[in-house]
C-alpha cells in the first residue's frame, strides 16, 4: 500500500529502504567519513506541492542513520542542502531527469561543497533510487 | 538534374576542384563524430592560397558560408557544411624541404602530419608535438590546439608554429606571426577556424634521436600514478608520457536499480626516452624513484614507429567497425589538485563496455608550457589531461547522451577547461565561461577578420552571428 509523501511512515520506510540497499552501502561507503554528510532535501512549494517539504537525512559510511521531515527550509545539522521546486524533484523521482542533470544544470541547488557531493554522484544516485522505489502516494498523483 | 547556376561560376575562380552533392562523398557528409549529418551546396578542393581566397571572395558575394575541412576529426560542428561551402583543405598538402639549419619546416595547411613526418624522418627532425593521431592535417589541430605526449614540454602544437599565413573572412591573405598581425597569428591557434583559414604554416622542428625505449609502468592506485606522473614531468629525463586508465571487469552492480558491468580501473603509465643506439639508457637509473604496481614491458623502437605506434590501433578499430559508430569524446584539462577527485568519482560507475573501440585517456600536462591565448586551461603549472573517448552504437546514443551530457559538465565544474575538438554542445552560456575574460577578444576578432560571420558557422554561438546553414541567397 502506498504511504503518504511527507509523513512519518515513508520517512522510516525510506531509512529502512536505504539501510536495505546494498547499492548505497557500497557506493556511500566514504559519504561522511571526515565530514558531515547529513543532507537536507528540500522539496520546495510548486505544482501540486502548496507547502514546503524538508526531509533531512543522517547518513555516514553507508548507512542511513535517521531520516525525518523537518520544519523549516534549512537546518544547522545538515552538512548539504538539495534544493528545488517539487516539480523538478518529481520528474528526477520519475526517472525523467538525473539529479546530477538537475545540479550541474542548476535547476537544483546545492548548499555545501559542491566538489564534494560531485566527487560522491554514485552515493547520490542510490540515494535517489531508494527514494524514487519507494511506494509513494505524492501529492498530485 | 539541374546544374546549380553558381557551380559553373565558382569553378571558373579557381584551379581547384568543385563537386557538387551529385558527386559528394558519403564521408563528406559527417565528421568523426557521426553525430551531425548535413549537406553543403557545394564541396572545394583549392589547389592553392589564392583558391581559397578566391572562394571567400565568390561566398562573399553569394552570400555562402565556408566551413574548413581538414581530416574531420572534430565531433561537433565543425568540418560539415549545411548548405554552404565545404572547402577541403587536403587538397593543399606540399611540404617544402626544412631550412637549411632543420629548425623550421613550411608545410599547407592541408598536410596530414603522418606525411610530414614521414618526409622529415630521413634527417632525424620532428616536430616538437605530436597528436596520437597522425592522420589529421596540420591546419586542423592548429585551429584546435594539438596536445601530445611531449605537451608537458612543449604545450600545444601551437606553440611551435614561428609564422602562418591566413585567408581572412574579408578574403585577404594575411602573413602572421609572434610581432606581425599577432592577432591574427594567436587567433587562427586554438581558434576554431572563426577568424581565417590557415594556408601555410612554418613549424618548428626539433631533432629526434633514432631509437625510442618505452617503459610499461601500470599503476592500481590513482594517487599513486599522480604523484609518479608529476615527477616523471618534473625529472626532466623523459621525452614522451603517455597514460591511460584501463578497467578490469569485475562482474555487475546495481547502478540506479539496475545491474551493469562495473571495473576495477588500473593506470598503465608509458614512460618513453630516446636515444642513439650507440648508448642506450640506463634503465635502473631512469626509473629510480618511480612507485608501479607493476612493470610489464619495456620496448625498443625506431622512433618513427613509436610516432606511428597507434596506427595499428586505430587499425583495429576500423576493422572491428567500430570506426563508424558515433563518437562524443569529452576530453578536459583538469587543475591538478582536482584530478583525483573528478576522476574517481566518473570511472567507478563507466561501463566498460562503452570503451570498445575507445580508451580512457590520462595526460599530465604544465600550464606553463603554453602561451596560447585561446587554448584555455585551468590556472596552475600542473595540469591533468582527462579523456572519455567512447564509440557509441548509433543507435545507443540516445541512451548514452545523458552520462556524456553530465560528464562534461562535472569536469568544468571541477575547474576543468574542454578540449574543443571533442563533444561540445554548448549555449552562449558555456562558451563565455569556457572563454572566461578571452571571450570578450575572442569575439572581437571574429568582428575585426570575419565581420560576415561566414567561416565555420553553426559552433560558436557568437553574438548576432548569421545561423549556420542559412541557403544563399542566390
Amino acid at each position: 500500500m502506498p504511504l503518504g509523501f511527507g509523513t512519518h511512515e515513508w520517512a522510516q520506510a525510506l531509512e529502512t529502504a536505504i539501510n536495505a540497499s546494498s547499492e548505497y552501502r557500497n557506493a556511500a561507503a566514504s559519504w561522511g567519513v571526515g565530514f558531515n554528510g547529513n543532507l537536507l532535501l528540500a522539496f520546495e512549494r510548486g505544482g501540486a506541492l502548496e507547502q514546503g517539504l524538508y526531509l533531512l537525512l543522517k547518513l555516514e559510511r553507508g548507512r542511513c542513520l535517521a531520516a525525518e521531515f523537518v520544519p523549516g527550509p534549512s537546518r544547522p545539522e545538515a552538512g548539504f542542502t538539495l534544493r528545488a521546486p517539487y516539480p523538478i524533484w518529481r520528474e528526477i523521482l520519475n526517472g525523467k531527469t538525473l539529479a546530477a542533470s538537475a545540479i550541474l544544470t542548476g535547476s537544483m541547488r546545492v548548499e555545501g561543497n559542491m566538489i564534494a557531493l560531485l566527487k560522491h554522484a554514485g552515493a547520490h544516485r542510490s540515494l535517489i533510487h531508494c527514494v524514487s522505489s519507494l511506494d509513494t502516494r505524492f501529492p498530485g498523483a | 538534374m539541374a546544374v546549380d547556376r553558381l557551380y559553373q561560376l565558382l569553378q571558373n575562380r579557381i584551379e581547384g576542384v568543385v563537386s557538387t552533392p551529385d558527386q559528394f562523398h558519403p564521408a563528406q557528409l559527417t565528421n568523426f563524430g557521426n553525430l551531425y549529418h548535413w549537406t553543403p551546396r557545394f564541396v572545394v578542393e583549392p589547389a592553392s592560397a589564392r583558391d581559397v581566397a578566391a572562394v571567400v571572395a565568390f561566398a562573399r558575394e553569394h552570400g555562402l558560408t565556408i566551413s574548413v575541412r581538414g581530416s574531420a576529426h572534430s565531433q561537433s560542428r565543425l568540418a560539415i557544411s549545411n548548405g554552404g561551402i565545404l572547402l577541403s583543405m587536403t587538397s593543399m598538402r606540399r611540404i617544402l624541404p626544412p631550412d637549411p639549419s632543420g629548425r623550421t619546416v613550411d608545410v599547407e595547411g592541408g598536410v596530414i602530419w603522418r606525411d610530414l613526418v614521414r618526409a622529415l624522418a630521413p634527417r632525424h627532425l620532428v616536430p616538437p608535438v605530436l597528436t596520437n593521431n597522425l592522420s589529421v592535417t596540420v591546419g586542423g589541430t592548429l585551429a584546435i590546439g594539438g596536445l601530445g605526449l611531449t605537451s608537458f614540454k612543449y604545450g600545444t602544437q601551437g606553440d611551435n608554429v614561428q609564422e602562418l599565413d591566413v585567408v581572412t573572412g574579408t578574403g585577404e591573405k594575411i602573413t602572421c606571426d609572434r610581432k606581425r598581425n599577432s592577432d591574427l597569428f594567436w587567433g587562427s591557434l586554438a581558434g576554431l577556424g572563426q577568424a581565417g583559414i590557415i594556408t601555410r604554416a612554418r613549424l618548428d622542428l626539433r631533432k629526434a634521436k633514432p631509437m625510442t625505449r618505452t617503459y610499461y609502468l601500470l599503476y592500481d592506485d590513482l594517487r599513486g600514478f599522480l604523484e609518479d606522473a608529476k615527477a616523471a614531468m618534473e625529472s626532466g629525463v623523459w621525452d614522451h608520457l603517455e597514460s591511460w586508465a584501463s578497467p578490469c571487469p569485475q562482474g555487475t552492480k546495481p547502478v540506479a536499480g539496475r545491474r551493469q558491468v562495473f571495473a576495477r580501473w588500473f593506470y598503465p603509465f608509458h614512460l618513453t626516452v630516446e636515444f642513439d643506439p650507440e648508448n642506450p639508457p640506463d634503465d635502473a637509473k631512469l626509473l629510480r624513484g618511480l612507485k608501479p604496481f607493476d612493470r610489464l614491458y619495456t620496448d625498443d623502437l625506431p622512433t618513427i614507429d613509436f610516432l606511428e605506434r597507434m596506427i595499428p590501433v586505430f587499425d583495429l578499430w576500423k576493422r572491428g567497425g567500430t570506426w563508424g559508430h558515433v563518437h562524443a569524446w569529452v576530453e578536459t584539462v583538469l587543475p591538478w589538485e582536482r584530478a583525483a577527485d573528478c576522476i574517481e568519482s566518473v570511472l567507478p560507475d563507466l561501463p566498460p563496455s562503452v570503451l570498445v573501440g575507445g580508451h580512457v585517456l590520462l595526460w599530465p600536462a604544465k600550464g606553463t608550457s603554453s602561451r596560447s591565448r585561446f587554448f584555455m586551461r585551468p590556472p596552475g603549472v600542473d595540469l591533468m589531461g582527462f579523456g572519455v573517448l567512447p564509440a557509441i552504437p548509433p543507435r545507443f546514443w540516445e541512451q548514452a547522451r545523458p552520462m556524456l551530457d553530465n560528464l562534461g559538465r562535472l569536469t568544468e565544474l571541477m575547474g576543468g577547461k574542454r578540449y574543443l575538438s571533442g563533444y561540445i554542445d554548448w549555449d552562449e552560456d558555456r562558451w563565455r565561461e569556457h572563454f572566461g575574460d578571452q571571450w570578450e577578444p575572442y569575439c572581437a576578432l571574429k568582428r575585426k577578420y570575419d565581420p560576415d560571420s561566414l567561416l565555420n558557422p553553426g559552433f560558436v554561438p557568437f553574438p548576432a552571428a548569421r545561423p549556420a546553414g542559412v541557403p544563399a541567397a542566390d
